[in-house]
């Protein structure tokens, strides 16, 4: 096709298209595939030898190492977390050193040797680190762990025997998000792990057990959903907002279309796709206008290559009007400010009415009038990433009117649904599939507007499309935690029993409302007269939503403060101080199933010996000042429906479950819990998951809900199985047996949840500001703990995240502009293994008749408690209180001074 | 990323020819780990890079060798090399501690130790690509904004920290510069190597785009000890809060001569001169050390959200210089 014939072309069709509406329109017709070829980039031709094998090359001089390694070798186990070399993701060996492949170009390794995470095994000999990883529980999600392993072996390869601090400076560069560090260093340094269940284990379950899938983890073997590639495959890239809140007055896709590889270009234009799971409230586009936080997406191109889709972008000329913008959620309700969304900021109840969020019991005139002491404070929480390693992506593929999905969700079946829904296809034309995936800790729960967007390229294209988003990209596009605002009222008499609680909170929702925005934790304490009102508020930042213990870090971390302080103003141990105050009941109303959070403060008081290390604060200014806190937390642990699907063939169970696994071990709790119920070896369990095509509905891995709700399944699916056997009296021989169950267990009347006791010891160095752990124990109760291994990782983890929002962790606005300027692993200051202390574990196993062998939650529980006892030690520690977020070098000297 | 061309000159000589012929499109690469970033980013235009990782000949560029008085190090040295090779342990700590401190060791390994002197800012709204006077623009963000991490010292118009650990050791240590450039060469000392944005408000030191940091001589000095302290605001992988090279020539327990300069407090490695006036010819006793905090930070000119900086450089300069001076 000639260049002029082809532009033509290529111009009407942006005419055609702007005129209507997708799904109906195709910027390309059948036969006529915009199929130029970008000219050439600068080659050269290299050689190298890539785990012991030597390869020469044409290598364009752009390619960085990790493009070469995972595009063009097909050596996927390195992963991109940053691409800026700040999260060591991609870490492989260069001439025997660790070097971040991300940040060197291919032709720079001309005449090198280098080693990937696939190079270390020794054909089917794993490398002992390999399988020190396997046994020491070093992967959770995994998508760190190639990395980590590397600069593990180079820190052994040269020192044999390394020292703990040796071992975490060589792994200095290897952020972990499921910060799983201690693993990490324990395997290294041969350490294995101690933790076992303090109930009679049964067969299976209550045993420690490395992952099922450990193997594929620390191999590099584990596809995650950037690992996958598709014949024809394009690459898609997107156009975010530069403004907090603007009109978009013109867009010109000329150019991009006229770039030869250039496939298709979306805008608002031509797609009118909304992304229901996106706002709960609103409609929300994938492409919106106006645009309403720094990092809206504004266009989207698919193109031959990554870099051709990368060009495109910079020729598609956007003209923005500013509109006047709101950061602050406070600030965002005062009349005369500019509404983010129609109707208001204030973000509307369920039953539309706009009013806050209210929960109230009692009469608070009289508690406060019954009060001897009150105390008025007020904390401010900030925007907090998840910062999964993973960023989000998509690998979308039409097959007719059939889309297969690869996406790193936390619920396929979820997935599926929101697909289905949002593309207005029946839900078995979507097939939805993740094998591995990199984390998410709630921002994965739902399709992601990656998810779609990939889609509908895919379809504009008529090829497979992959959207890989940029670490910025997932920083600014992917919500974090909600930032708050708490004003708390709390009375209570002399004796110290509390009258009155009140708050008054604001949570900054983005301009979406995605989530609750709640703010947890009154309903710990017993008294009579509370009122809570919470109002999430819309604003310009970008979209707040479900991180970790959704609602509770931040609250609990309000609450535990204000308790902390009024402890201190009665001059009564803030032990006893809890101790007193507990309630039996949530809300002070609703019985709990089990309630084990007083054996948790008591049993882990006595393991940190807090009678004999709290004291009450002097105000003291040594240089270093040593101080303890202790806080409390709790999390529901829900039953609800799930389905699971036993197939059992030739002494051989498969389980089929359509979970996703996001590195809390589900796979091998679910096996765990379907030999115990068929008392089978672990080994003669399979488990088929996260493609919705094999697996029956699951909830998802979100709301710590899969081992009760799936396991209920498997232990209802597995009665029946048995059943069937029994009924053939022997006579099974090679028959195969299915069994399927969909249980939806209620507990009426009660409550469930988990709950936990936070102990820590903290230094503050009163000179330069720093705040160090020192000690730190968690004590947990989960019900029955199904794999003490595993589930020990999940509290290490969660505390070590909690750890960095107190200290910190926080994406930063200029307010001026509206604009974040802190996007990324560097700026965000994400914990590293130098940060990241020991966390000692215990939990506590009651009997609890409602879930699957007892068991409740692990995952959301530990980061619960975590900032709110660091600032309680802070405050024991130095008489101040630290009231903002994150508790930094600034807000230290600040508080000291 | 955009189109680059990757040039593997055989020469230094034939390095600054290829720099010379490709102006602002053309960038040396040491390590290439920022470079690489900021390309990713568009903060900077280049598209040729002139890899001197891919000289034939090296000469002296990725050596330690010891000179008739003192050391000379290679532009290509690496961080991880410098922090562990003998004879910088031996004489000079607290460059090795410099070196040690930066970054990552994946970052380490290939970043060198010209990359590490001649770093662009990490100031947050240099690197968000704000249009800020690093970019051509003409305004500070961060002199009203989120400056935390600004200057102290020695700031306007652009606020921005001079982001090495190295520079500010190599100054305290009295070591100079061998830059090659088209017209030759030039020596020049590391503390004329810098360059305050209100002299030129678009570069941080007087290399030319066409000229090479080459080598680094540094000194031996009977007696001395040094030390490099660093705040950060995590323990890994972030720039210094604020930083402290020192120096010391000791006779007995007497200082002889005191060279000291603060890291990430000023757009430039920030000497401290009355500091070094106040310390010469005496006992380092604690009313002392206590009197050099004062005064390094007097003069201090913390914007809105950075006067924590002043009571750290006070408290960090303080105790640096005891704990060197206590040193048996």
């Amino acid at each position: 096709m000639n260049p002029v014939s082809r532009r033509a072309f290529l111009k009407s069709s942006v005419a055609v298209t702007a005129a209507t509406t997708f799904p109906r329109t195709r910027l390309s017709a059948a036969g006529q595939e915009p199929d130029g070829v970008p000219p050439a980039a600068p080659q050269t031709t290299i050689s190298l030898r890539v785990n012991s094998e030597r390869h020469t090359l044409e290598v364009e001089d752009r390619w960085t190492l990790v493009e070469l390694l995972r595009d063009h070798l097909q050596l996927t186990g390195t992963k991109v977390g940053c691409d800026r070399g700040e999260c060591g993701a991609c870490t492989v060996h260069l001439d025997g050193m660790p070097v971040y492949s991300c940040s060197q170009l291919a032709v720079w390794a001309d005449g090198r040797e280098v080693t990937t995470v696939e190079g270390l095994a020794d054909g089917v000999h794993l490398d002992p680190l390999q399988q020190a990883f396997i046994d020491g529980d070093g992967p959770q999600c995994g998508f760190c762990t190639s990395g980590q392993l590397m600069s593990a072996k180079a820190v052994v390869m040269t020192n044999p025997n390394p020292t703990e601090d040796e071992v975490r400076q060589g792994m200095a560069g290897n952020i972990c998000r499921c910060s799983n560090y201690n693993r990490y260093v324990a395997a290294v340094m041969s350490r294995p792990p101690q933790q076992a269940s303090r109930l009679d284990p049964l067969a299976t379950v209550g045993v420690s057990h490395p992952r099922i899938d450990a193997r594929e983890r620390v191999t590099g073997l584990a596809q995650y959903t950037g690992d996958v590639a598709v014949p024809d495959m394009l690459y898609a890239r997107v156009i975010r907002s530069p403004h907090p809140h603007a009109r978009i007055t013109r867009i010109d896709t000329t150019h991009a279309l006229e770039m030869p590889g250039v496939h298709v270009v979306l805008t608002r234009q031509q797609c009118d796709v909304t992304w229901s799971s996106g706002d709960s409230h609103n409609p929300r586009y994938l492409f919106n206008n106006p645009v309403r936080f720094v990092g809206d997406p504004v266009a989207a191109v698919a193109a031959i290559d990554r870099h051709t889709a990368e060009a495109a972008l910079k020729v598609i000329d956007v003209d923005y009007e500013p509109l006047d913008f709101v950061l602050d959620h406070e600030e965002a309700l005062l009349s005369g400010i500019v509404e983010v969304q129609p109707g208001g900021n204030l973000s509307p109840r369920r039953d539309g009415e706009r009013l806050p969020e209210i929960y109230q019991r009692g009469d608070l005139d009289v508690g406060f009038a019954a009060s001897d002491v009150i105390v008025e404070e007020t904390y401010v929480s900030k925007h907090h990433n998840n910062a999964q390693m993973e960023p989000r992506s998509a690998v979308a593929q039409w097959t007719g009117d059939q889309l297969t999905l690869w996406s790193p969700t936390q619920g396929i079946s979820n997935t599926r649904r929101d697909m289905a829904r949002d593309l207005d296809i029946p839900p078995e034309r979507v097939r939805v599939i993740c094998q591995y995936m990199g984390g998410g800790f709630g921002n994965k729960n739902q399709n992601q507007d990656s998810d779609l967007i990939a889609a509908v390229l895919a379809r504009e294209a008529g090829r497979p499309v992959k959207l890989e988003l940029t670490r910025k990209e997932d920083f600014l596009g992917v919500h974090g935690r909600w930032p708050t605002t708490q004003h708390y009222k709390i009375g209570a008499s002399r004796d110290g029993t509390l009258q009155a609680l009140q708050l008054r909170g604001y949570s900054g929702m983005g301009p979406h409302r995605k989530s609750s925005g709640g703010i947890a934790g009154i309903e710990l304490f017993r008294c009579p007269n509370v009122r809570r009102e919470v109002s999430p508020v819309y604003t310009n930042m970008t979209v707040a939503a479900n991180f970790r213990g959704p609602a509770y870090p931040q609250g609990v971390w309000g609450i535990e403060s204000v308790m902390d302080q009024l402890a201190h103003e009665l001059a009564i141990d803030p032990l006893d101080f809890h101790l007193h105050n507990l309630t039996r009941e949530y809300n002070d109303e609703t019985p709990y199933t089990s309630w084990s959070l007083r054996e948790c403060i008591t049993e882990g008081a006595d393991r940190f010996d807090w009678a004999n290390r709290w004291r009450q604060p002097n105000g003291r200014t040594d240089r270093v000042a040593r101080g303890v806190g202790m806080a409390i937390g709790m999390f529901a642990a829900r039953l609800g429906r799930s389905s699971a699907v036993l197939r059992l063939e030739q002494n051989h169970l498969w389980l089929h479950i359509g979970v996703t696994d996001i590195g809390t071990a589900t796979k091998t709790a679910m096996a765990q819990i379907a030999a115990e119920a068929m008392d089978m070896n672990l080994t003669d369990v399979t488990v088929v998951w996260g493609d919705t095509d094999q697996c029956p509905y699951s909830v998802g891995e979100s709301g710590s809900r899969t081992t009760t709700h799936t396991g209920h399944a498997i232990i209802q699916a597995a009665e029946d199985l048995k059943r069937q056997i029994a009924a053939l009296n022997g006579a099974l021989g090679d028959r195969p047996l299915i069994a399927q169950a969909t249980p939806e267990p209620t507990i009426e009347g009660m409550a469930r949840y988990a709950s936990a006791a936070h102990f820590v010891e903290i230094e503050v160095d009163t000179e330069l500001g720093g705040i160090a752990v020192m000690q730190y124990l968690a004590m947990h109760e989960s019900g029955r703990i199904i794999n003490p291994l595993t589930a020990e990782s999940q509290i290490k983890g969660g505390v070590t995240m909690g750890i960095g929002m107190a200290l910190h962790e926080e994406l930063v606005y200029d307010r001026a502009t509206g604009v974040p300027v802190n996007p990324g692993y560097y700026g965000a200051k994400v914990m590293t293994h130098l940060d990241a202390p020991e966390i000692e574990v215990h939990f506590i196993e009651p009997i609890d008749t409602f879930g699957p062998y007892s068991a409740k939650n692990v995952g959301e529980p530990p980061v619960i408690p975590v900032v709110a006892a660091i600032g309680n030690a802070v405050f024991n520690a130095t008489g101040r209180r630290i009231k903002e977020l994150p508790m930094t070098r600034t807000r230290v000297v600040e508080a000291l001074a | 990323m955009r189109r680059l061309t990757n040039v593997n000159p055989a020469s230094l000589v034939e390095s600054v020819e290829r720099l010379t012929a490709d102006g602002t499109r053309a960038a040396v690469v040491g390590g290439g780990t920022d470079l690489l970033g900021m390309i990713k980013d568009d903060l900077v235009p280049t598209e040729v890079l002139v890899n001197l990782k891919g000289l034939t000949e090296r000469g002296s560029l990725d050596l330690v060798e010891t000179e008739p008085v003192g050391i000379r190090i290679g532009g290509l040295v690496t961080l991880a090399q410098l922090s562990t090779h003998p004879l910088v342990t031996a004489q000079y700590r607290g460059l090795a501690e410099a070196a040690g401190s930066a970054a990552t060791p994946q970052i380490r390994n290939v970043g060198t130790v010209a990359g590490n002197i001649c770093q662009r800012p990490w100031c947050w709204y240099f690197r968000q690509n704000f249009p800020c006077y690093k970019h051509g623009g003409n305004r500070c963000f961060s002199r009203v904004g989120e400056n935390e991490f600004n200057a102290i010292f020695g700031g306007g118009p652009s606020y921005i920290v001079h982001p090495s650990d190295t520079a500010p050791a190599l100054i305290t240590l009295g070591a100079n510069f061998r830059i090659v450039g088209p017209s030759g060469e030039r020596v020049i000392s590391a503390s004329d190597f810098f360059t305050l944005p209100r002299t030129d408000v678009s570069r941080e030191n007087i290399l030319e785009p066409n000229e090479v940091l080459a080598n680094i001589y540094v000194p031996s000095t009977p007696g001395l000890r040094s030390t490099y302290a660093k705040v950060l605001d995590r323990e890994a992988w972030t720039h210094a809060v604020t930083s402290v090279a020192l120096a010391l020539e000791m006779d007995g327990n007497v200082v002889s001569r005191a060279s000291i300069v603060l890291g990430g407090v000023a757009p430039i490695p920030w000497p401290l001169k009355a500091v070094e006036e106040l310390l010469a010819g005496q006992r380092i006793t604690e009313s002392l050390a206590a009197e050099a905090g004062r005064l390094a930070v007097d003069g201090a000119q913390p914007l809105s959200k950075n006067g924590y900086k002043v009571t750290l450089t006070e408290n960090l300069v303080r105790n640096t210089l005891q704990s060197l001076a206590n040193e048996v």
